[in-house]
Formats: C-alpha cells, sequence, structure tokens
C-alpha cells in the first residue's frame, strides 16, 4: 500500500556539522536551508508514537500535527534532525517551539520564524524579506556561510521544482492520466523530506509516465491540511475518486500558479535581490488559512480549481482543533454551496486508519452527486 | 455620517442617559457577604458606565463609524477619528458571566463552527448570526481592527465576520516575539503599519487625521493604564484590599473605554477607594492565610462560586497575568514618538512573547505580590494562553516552590466544565497549602 503519509524516520544527524532540520508547517524558504547544504524534512503527519509523551506536555485541545510532530522531536532526538525550525504558523506551533526551546531544554538549535499574517502589501513584504534574511544569518551563525552563488542555485531549484509539481497538477486536473491517488501524492509530498534533486527527479519520473488508460473516476476537490488519515487516498482510489485537484495547506497551497510563477522564474533569470524574490514567491502561493487571507480569495481559488478539474464537488477534511481552517470552512462551504457546488465537510483527525463512517460519508456524497 | 442619527446619538448620550444611569446611580450597593470584606462601592459606578456603552451603541449606526476592534488593538488611533468601539472579547465575557456562553455558541455551531473553536468567537458569530445577548443586539460594524499579539484566532474570527458583513479589516500584524532579538524588526514593522493605517482611516471615517486629537487620546490611554496598574498595585498590600476576581471584574472600562475620559476617571475613583481601604487594613477576605497567582483568562461562569471558595480556605487571588496584560506596557507610551511608542506598547505584551518570558513575568508576579499558590486555567478555547501551561507550572514550581493547579475550563462555555472536578482539585490544592 503506497502512502502519502510521512512514513519515513526523520533522517540520519551529518558527521561533523548539521545536516537536518526538521522544519514546522506551513510556508517557509526551504531554499535558504538548502544553499546551506541542509536537508529539510517537514513535520505534517508523521505517524504518531504509541509511547509519546504529548499528552503530558500539551493540552488536550492540540491538533493531531502539533502532537505528533511533538513527538517525534522529543523521541528521536538521536538519530534525528539537527536543527528545528518553528514558523509561526499558529498559536499552537508557536507555544510548541517556544515550549520545547524554552521549558524543556531542547537541545539542539530552535529557530523561529515569523511569516506577516493577514498582509501581503510592501510593508509586509519588506519584513518578510528582512526576517529571510535573518534566518539565513542565522544558519551562516550555525553551520557557516553558505558558499558562494549557493542561495542563487537553491533558488533556481524551488522554481524548478514548483514549475514540475504546476505540471503535474496540470495533468492530474486534465484527467486522461492512469495514475492512483496514492502514487500521485507520495510523489508530491516526498517534496517534503527529499533533497530538492531527489525530489525532482521523482516528480519528472512521474510525469514521463504516458497517458494509458484513465479509469472512469469522479474527480473531486479536497480541502484540508493534508490528505489524512494516511490510508485515505487507497480508499478514495477504491471508492472511484479522484482528487483532481487540491487546497490542502501541505499541497496545493504552497504551489505558485499562473502569473506568480511566470513572474519568479524571471526575476531569477534576471537576477534580483534573492531575499525578495523567495518573499514574493511566499506572498504569491495561493491563499491559505494560516497567512490570513481573505475568505473570498480562497473562495474564488476553490472555485478556480474546481472550474479547471471539471470536479463535481469538493469535500473539506477539516483536522480536528486546526483553527486557522475551522474558522474558514463554514463561509468556504455557504459560499460555494451559493455556486452550486456540491460540497461535503468531514472532521478528520491523523492516523493510520480511514474511520468506515468516513467511507460512509464519502459514499452518500458520491451518491448525491448529479 | 448622517444628520438624524448624530442628533439621536447625541441626545442618548448628553440626557437620556444621563438621566436614566443617575436613577440606577441610586441604586443599592451589593449586598455584604460574611467571606468577604465590605463590597466595592465602585462597582455601582462600574455598572452604571459600562450598562451606557451598551445602551449607546445601537444608537452609534450611522451617527460614527462603529469598529469591532480585537482586545489588545490600539484602539488609541481609531478614537482619534471619532469611531464608536465595541469590543466582541468584552461582550463575549459580559454573555459568559450572564451564562449565555452555550446558547450563543450553539448558534455559531448550527452554521458550521466547530465545538472546538475559541468560545468567545463563537459568541461573536452567533450573536451576529441571531442578535442574542444580554445587551440586545450590538451595532452592525462598518470596519472591524484586529491585531494579533493576543492570539492568531481573532485574525481567524475577524476574517468570518469581514466575509459576513462586506466589510473592510484593518489589520495590524504583530510578529510573535521568540527572544529579544526580534524586537527591533517586529517594532518597526508595526510602526510602519500603523502610520499606513492613518490615510486608510481617513477614507473609512472620512474624517482628517489630527495629530493632536491624537496625542490627547494617548495621553488619556497611558494615564488610564497607569491608574489601572496602580489600581492592581494595591493587592501587593496584605490583606489584599481586593482580590483578582473582584479585577476581573473591574478590568472591563480599561478594556473597552482606555482612551476615553470616563475610563480615566473610574480607576481614579476605584484607586482612591482601594487606598483607602488599604489605608484603614480592610481585607477583602478577612482573615487572609493564602495568596494566589492566576494564570489565563476568568472563567467568567464561575467568578462568584470560585471567589467563594477561596475565601472559604483563606485565598485569595492577588494577582493574575491576564489582568496584567493592560498595565504591562502602558509606560511605553510616549508622545513624543506617538507611532513607534504604540507599537511597541501593544507589540511587546507578553500574550506576544516566547512562554520563557513568560515564565519570568509570572516569577517576578509571584515574588511581587508575595503568591504562594499558583492556579492555571487550561481554557479549552485559548491554545497560546494554555498550551506550555503543564510545564510553566514545573518550571515555577522547581525555582519559587509555588504549589500549583491546573483547571480544565472554558471562558463562557461550561458545557466543557465539571464544577464538581473543579472544586475537587481545588480542595486538594488548599489542603497542599496548609501542609
Amino acid at each position: 500500500m503506497i502512502s502519502a503519509s510521512q512514513g519515513t524516520r526523520l533522517g540520519p544527524a551529518g558527521p561533523a556539522r548539521p545536516t537536518v532540520a526538521a522544519v514546522c508547517p506551513a510556508r517557509t524558504p526551504a531554499e535558504i536551508f538548502w544553499a546551506h547544504g541542509i536537508r529539510t524534512i517537514e513535520l505534517w503527519d508523521p505517524p504518531g508514537l504509541e509511547a509519546g509523551q504529548a499528552a503530558a506536555h500539551l493540552p488536550p485541545m492540540t491538533c493531531g500535527v502539533i502532537r505528533q510532530g511533538f513527538d517525534r522531536l522529543v523521541v528521536e532526538r538521536s538519530p534525528g534532525p539537527d536543527l528545528l525550525l518553528f514558523p509561526h504558523t499558529c498559536d499552537s506551533l508557536q507555544n510548541l517551539g517556544s515550549l520545547m526551546r524554552d521549558l524543556m531544554g531542547e537541545p539542539r538549535p530552535c529557530l523561529f520564524f515569523c511569516p506577516p499574517t493577514g498582509r501581503s502589501d510592501g510593508t509586509a513584504e519588506a519584513f518578510f524579506e528582512a526576517q529571510i534574511r535573518a534566518l539565513d544569518a542565522e544558519l551562516d551563525r550555525l553551520v557557516g556561510p553558505a558558499r558562494p552563488g549557493a542561495l542563487e542555485r537553491a533558488l533556481n531549484w524551488g522554481w524548478r521544482r514548483a514549475r514540475l509539481l504546476r505540471a503535474l497538477y496540470d495533468r492530474r486536473a486534465a484527467g486522461g492520466w492512469e495514475v492512483s491517488n496514492g502514487r500521485f501524492y507520495e510523489a508530491v509530498r516526498s517534496c517534503e523530506r527529499l533533497w530538492p534533486e531527489a525530489a525532482m527527479a521523482r516528480l519528472e519520473a512521474l510525469l514521463a509516465e504516458p497517458a494509458g488508460e484513465a479509469p472512469g473516476h469522479t474527480p473531486l476537490v479536497f480541502s484540508g491540511v493534508v490528505p489524512a488519515p494516511a490510508d485515505l487516498l487507497d480508499r478514495l482510489d477504491a471508492l472511484g475518486v479522484r482528487v483532481a485537484e487540491d487546497d490542502f495547506m501541505a499541497c496545493g497551497r504552497r504551489i505558485p500558479r499562473g502569473e506568480a510563477q511566470d513572474r519568479g522564474e524571471k526575476q531569477i533569470e534576471e537576477g534580483g535581490n534573492p531575499y525578495r524574490i523567495l518573499a514574493r514567491r511566499l506572498l504569491a502561493a495561493p491563499p491559505c488559512s494560516t497567512v490570513g487571507s481573505p475568505i473570498g480569495e480562497r473562495l474564488a481559488f476553490i472555485e478556480s480549481l474546481v472550474a479547471r478539474s471539471k470536479s463535481k464537488g469538493v469535500v473539506f477534511l477539516s483536522l480536528k482543533f486546526c483553527e486557522p481552517d475551522l474558522f474558514d470552512v463554514p463561509s468556504l462551504a455557504a459560499g460555494l454551496k451559493a455556486r452550486c457546488i456540491p460540497v461535503m465537510s468531514v472532521d478528520v483527525e491523523l492516523g493510520p486508519a480511514t474511520p468506515a463512517g468516513l467511507v460512509t460519508r464519502i459514499e452518500a456524497f458520491l451518491e448525491s452527486l448529479p | 455620517m448622517s444628520l438624524l442619527p448624530d442628533l439621536k446619538f447625541r441626545a442618548m448620550k448628553d440626557v437620556v442617559l444621563p438621566v436614566l444611569m443617575a436613577r440606577s446611580g441610586r441604586r443599592r450597593p451589593p449586598k455584604a457577604d460574611p467571606l468577604f470584606g465590605p463590597p466595592l462601592k465602585s462597582a455601582v459606578e462600574l455598572r452604571r458606565i459600562m450598562t451606557r456603552h451598551y445602551a449607546l451603541a445601537p444608537y452609534a449606526a450611522g451617527a460614527r463609524p462603529v469598529a469591532w476592534v480585537t482586545s489588545g488593538a490600539p484602539v488609541e488611533l481609531l478614537r482619534a477619528f471619532g469611531c464608536y468601539t465595541v469590543y466582541p472579547e468584552n461582550h463575549g465575557a459580559v454573555c459568559g458571566a450572564r451564562r449565555m456562553g452555550p446558547e450563543l455558541c450553539a448558534e455559531a455551531e448550527a452554521a458550521g463552527y466547530s465545538q472546538d473553536l475559541c468560545s468567545y468567537a463563537k459568541i461573536d458569530l452567533g450573536h451576529a448570526l441571531s442578535g442574542k445577548g444580554p445587551a440586545g443586539r450590538l451595532p452592525r460594524p462598518d470596519l472591524l481592527f484586529c491585531t494579533n499579539n493576543i492570539c492568531q484566532t481573532v485574525l481567524y474570527w475577524y476574517k468570518a465576520l469581514a466575509h459576513r458583513y462586506g466589510i473592510p479589516l484593518l489589520m495590524l500584524d504583530a510578529p510573535y516575539i521568540s527572544g529579544a532579538r526580534d524586537e527591533g524588526a517586529a517594532v518597526s514593522y508595526l510602526t510602519d503599519q500603523l502610520r499606513g493605517m492613518v490615510p486608510e482611516l481617513e477614507r473609512l471615517c472620512r474624517k482628517a487625521f489630527r495629530e493632536e486629537r491624537f496625542l490627547e487620546v494617548l495621553a488619556a490611554s497611558r494615564r488610564a493604564s497607569g491608574l489601572w496598574g496602580e489600581v492592581l498595585a494595591t493587592m501587593k498590600r496584605r490583606p489584599a484590599p481586593m482580590t483578582v476576581f473582584d479585577a476581573f471584574v473591574h478590568l472591563a472600562p480599561v478594556v473597552s473605554l482606555r482612551g476615553l475620559p470616563v475610563c480615566e476617571r473610574y480607576y481614579e475613583g476605584l484607586l482612591t477607594e482601594l487606598s483607602a481601604r488599604v489605608e484603614a487594613g480592610v481585607a477583602a477576605v478577612p482573615g487572609e492565610r493564602h495568596r494566589i497567582l492566576w494564570d489565563n483568562i476568568a472563567i467568567w461562569f464561575a467568578l462568584k462560586p470560585l471567589s467563594r471558595l477561596f475565601a472559604e480556605h483563606g485565598c485569595v487571588g492577588v494577582a493574575a497575568t491576564y489582568t496584567s496584560a493592560w498595565a504591562e506596557t502602558a509606560h511605553l507610551l510616549d508622545l513624543k514618538d506617538p507611532f513607534g511608542s504604540l507599537a511597541r506598547t501593544y507589540g511587546l505584551i507578553f500574550l506576544n512573547r516566547d512562554l520563557g518570558y513568560r515564565t519570568r513575568l509570572m516569577a517576578s508576579l509571584a515574588r511581587e505580590y508575595e503568591a504562594d499558590g499558583l492556579v492555571l486555567h487550561s481554557a479549552r478555547s485559548c491554545k497560546p494562553y494554555s498550551i506550555g501551561q503543564y510545564d510553566l507550572r514545573r518550571k515555577l514550581g522547581e525555582s519559587l516552590g509555588l504549589r500549583s493547579v491546573v483547571l480544565e475550563a472554558d471562558m463562557t462555555d461550561f458545557r466543557i466544565y465539571s464544577e464538581e472536578q473543579a472544586k475537587t482539585r481545588l480542595a486538594a490544592f488548599f489542603e497542599t497549602l496548609e501542609a
């Protein structure tokens, strides 16, 4: 069974200097790490641990991403990541980082990164650029300065990877491609843990696969944090559902599309300020609850996904206790319904297996589609 | 803003309400309770000014730009433009105290909002959807003003309001301060945003910015917050002249009315009364034996039973991180640098800082107020306040020897509160204090 969840262990520590950074969700400039020769592993939905310590440190209303990430980080110290990055994505994540660093005496370097929230104007861009510079300087201090030209090369990887992802999404949205949900997202989400060149090789390999005979699956758009539970994608394959597009925080919401991608590539070619290019790339990503995007923008984005993929409806997988998304979902669902787009909203939790009730609800939703 | 609503607003403000309030001002003060010292006389005035604030609110629509504001937002800027401000968080607390939390939360839940979301937000969304509330329907906002220095939740919540009402959301993004090195960049970013809001507000309020007026408001706000700090500081005295449960209630004006003369006057009166009690040795809880530091927002629906339970065991809540938030950085307001100092005052509050800072703040409060116990309210609604409390408790126990207890509850939603469990936990905690 192919699972797109993060089933791999965090990578081994480097012998002489940090080589692996555990990066918490959601939006970070990975290029800064790559320029320093550091592989990033994003912690979205690592498998839960039976002997986890989360309950002793975190109150019950903490979401699965935080709880499972915490367990991984605390239990897998050695071998494990050499440094940790906590972006200011939500209240829970900010406190998780501070809890580990300030109250639990985490020995590994804990880096904080504060992207602008609720703004995307020039003031926000300047602040963002300064944050990225500060992160770069912090890594210089920790592992030594990046080699000349390393950041520019990393920027190119970032854009090439994004271009490949966009091509994959375009192809999937168009249909006529015999690639299961599981295989598609396994490739897409490999970017969360692989060195960019390795990730690109995997994306290229998938893209090179011939069209084949596409099964007549029902195309749907999915929204949420990640495709969860871990076996959901396989269950969807079995149910005859094609995830034709997605608004997942970990996936589709991070891929620049259309003009934003083209503009960014042009800026790289022209050799502009790399920090500003990165800031602009992150600000130009599709709307997301975690950066405070207006609901109207999110609605328009999801509607565009439905249109381009000719999807029959939208499924919101609402991760329990994920405040950023949970606040948006009622307005998004109402807005889509008002546009005559069928919508289903279900609560999900991270875990290995899809509950039977969720499968039944998806079946019922499929039956209700015109 | 049009003429007729303006006339109605002025008539209510200057004629009708003062008459009505004068009558209510003749009401008798609360009855004495043998567990406590004499009730605070200022409570009558508090009720009067807060009732007036909510009674006047519906008449502001059309007469003044109505702004719904988060509790940690620099309201001084809005006051300079003559906005009538409504604080949904304060309204949420009032609903909580009146035990209307679950009813209004259920309205929001029926519209699809998860039961797991912040109950202040759900009360407000439930109110917006249903119009229910102890003060009737709040005036429809013309604009929303949000600062994420207290939590990120307020942004998600205000986005939902902006979408529902189709009105502008002014967002002041306050970067989370992790360690001292971030302060400069954060303050500069905040300052730039505040300056940038002036033309935006001029457009929305159709009123030119007058720096003189802005400085007047800043000065009034600084004085009110300073007075509030002095009010809280009276609880350093033994016996304490009031308790944190009183402070939770008397907090309302500095949250909702700071920058207005009424706020300043109110705290002058309260401080005078408390100073007289200190002078005369009047105890809020006669026979005070233990002094407690409270962490997190109040449990509004259980204020009275909790305060009685504390008093029965000779315990006085003498300090709270929550009440301190509106006094902590007031001294940073500097009329010579209005925008920069406003950025520092609101951007550097402890709720926007890491847990190491909060630990030091709590240790300092425990020492200054001579607390020997710590009650941590783990509020299901409030993640930034509650995540990390288990380790905060351990840390403060190790460093200061503070006995402590965690109460699992919520600010307003008593559906998830077990009174019996809370009593049992507190009884065990009080026993450890006596040991």
